[in-house]
């Protein structure tokens, strides 16, 4: 018999079917295997909680059989790890677009040998930049779908099996999140580089203050906080670009900032050796001046 | 109509065509749970509704309200099996595919004593438990689960058995029972070559 839900759960099952063939089981931890999925054909994008040691990884793959694995890579920040397979065996998932609120999702997992396991659920929010215990990732996503014990480093999929994160609980908190697919395939991009994600330096300390009603004006914008710089390394790329203290920064490569968070987020991507243009009020008026961003001690 | 529309009504005909396969299962104030209709006047539910009782009450969606006795029972699996007068009641169909974690699944049960009620979500593993009586095959889902659930069916979308809740296994988790485990546990019952049978 075909009606409209068996079609649906038809094609869910099979949504689950093709993201599993890009989703193995990662065995890099004392407890319980977490998941991870196929970034390239020898690549597998993890969670980097999950990796606890950096010798004797193995991976089941979605055919049953095990590899070693080596890891070529880990960002602390986004809880993000790479690891290396020795021969191309894998079928790389495929990332999905920008994700919609209320849009249905599976969580993936394969945490054990019996198979890959699905939960359901929406996309209950989506947000960002925030603050990591170890750095900062620049969005967010949310969904309700139950995240199964191993679950960290398998994907959230769309209806129709594509990528549109990696869910990991490693931020604590008991809280799971989403990285979305087009933030965690930058980082994995940099990972399988050069094996660390290099972070943007300004050096600068600031604190977030109130914009004067003259500055606002000034800045032809909805604007109500920037950050006042109070110190100003030495020999740091502020430095070098003029940057002094009592310059309040306003922006960064044309993106309002009003607090940390925004600049962390900016100085997160990769920008690093790169000449971006930093915007502050100078005895209220705005001035650019272009900071060629240096890596973060 | 739209997609939810549709969704909708094909929900409502679902609810409709098994809302006669289900029955409550009481045991005098150890509480209720749920059964299945399995034709030929045979009701099987979990074991732990029925304890130690040899006869527990059967109520219809009909409101008609039968003494059922306890025919076969398999704690292993945690199943029993109850029968009432064969007068034509409907029979659940017992899937015989292989379930697939994705796909859209419905617990059917009495969650609080709350009757017929419709629970959905997705398979999400077809794997064992490991329990003190061994190796049990389940089904585990992401659908919400109460007392009131054991001995209720998990259905697909089609409205087919895929399994029988059973709360004492899952702690928060859903898992059930699967249908190929129910199958040989009728088929055992009904040849009478019952492991262990209480006639």
């Amino acid at each position: 018999m075909s009606n409209i839900l068996v079609e649906l759960s038809n094609s869910m099952a099979e949504a689950v079917e093709k993201a599993a063939a890009s989703t193995v089981m990662v065995n890099a931890r004392r407890r319980m295997p977490a998941s991870g999925i196929a970034y390239e054909d020898d690549l597998i994008l993890t969670a980097n909680h999950v990796v606890e040691r950096e010798d004797g990884i193995t991976v089941l793959l979605p055919d049953g059989s095990e590899a070693e694995a080596r890891l070529a890579g880990r960002d602390p920040g986004s809880d993000l790890a790479l690891l290396r397979l020795e021969k191309k065996r894998l079928t790389p998932a495929e990332p999905a677009r920008q994700a919609r609120i209320g849009q249905i999702v599976l969580a993936l997992g394969r945490p054990s040998q019996a198979g890959i396991e699905a939960s359901l659920g929406v996309v209950s929010a989506m947000g960002g930049p925030v603050l990591t215990p170890n750095g900062s990732i620049d969005k967010y996503i949310r969904t309700d779908a139950t995240p199964y014990p191993g679950f960290s480093g398998g994907p959230l999929v769309d209806a129709d099996g594509r990528v549109v994160g990696i869910n990991t609980s490693g931020f604590g908190r008991g809280v799971t999140l989403t990285i979305p697919a087009e933030t965690a395939w930058k980082i994995a991009e940099q990972l399988a580089r050069s094996g660390s994600v290099k972070r943007g330096y300004l050096g600068v300390r600031s604190e977030p203050v109130e914009l004067s009603d003259a500055a606002r004006e000034a800045l032809k914008r909805a604007q109500s906080t920037g950050l006042l710089l109070v110190s100003v390394e030495r020999g740091s790329p502020a430095e070098a670009a003029k940057l002094i203290v009592g310059d309040i920064l306003v922006g960064i490569d044309g993106q309002p900032v009003t607090e940390h968070d925004a600049l962390f987020a900016r100085l997160a991507g990769d920008v690093v050796g790169k000449p971006i243009p930093v915007e502050v009020l100078r005895g209220g008026k705005p001035q650019t001046f272009v900071v060629e961003i240096g890596a973060r001690p | 109509m739209n997609g939810t529309a549709l969704l909708d009504s094909a929900l409502d005909e679902l609810l409709e065509r098994i809302r006669p396969v289900l029955a409550v299962v009481q045991n005098g104030r150890r509480g209720a749970g749920a059964g299945v209709l399995a034709g030929d006047g045979l009701v099987v539910t979990n074991l732990h509704v029925v304890g130690r009782a040899h006869s527990v009450q059967v109520l219809l969606y009909d409101d008609t309200q039968y003494e059922a006795h306890v025919v076969a029972t398999d704690p292993k699996v945690d199943l029993a099996l109850l029968q009432i007068p064969q007068n034509g009641h409907a029979a659940a169909v017992f899937s015989s595919g292989n379930p697939r974690p994705g796909e859209l699944v419905y617990a059917f049960g009495h969650p609080w004593g709350s009757r017929n009620v419709l629970t959905g979500g997705v398979l999400s593993a077809v794997t064992s438990l490991r329990t003190r009586k061994g190796l049990v095959p389940i089904l585990r889902a992401d659908v919400q689960l109460a007392p009131g659930n054991s001995g209720g069916p998990l259905l697909n979308a089609a409205g087919e058995v895929l399994g029988l809740n059973s709360m004492i296994f899952g702690g928060d988790q859903s898992v059930a029972i699967p249908a190929s485990l129910i199958r040989s546990f009728l088929a055992g019952a009904r040849t009478d070559k019952l492991p262990e049978a209480v006639l």
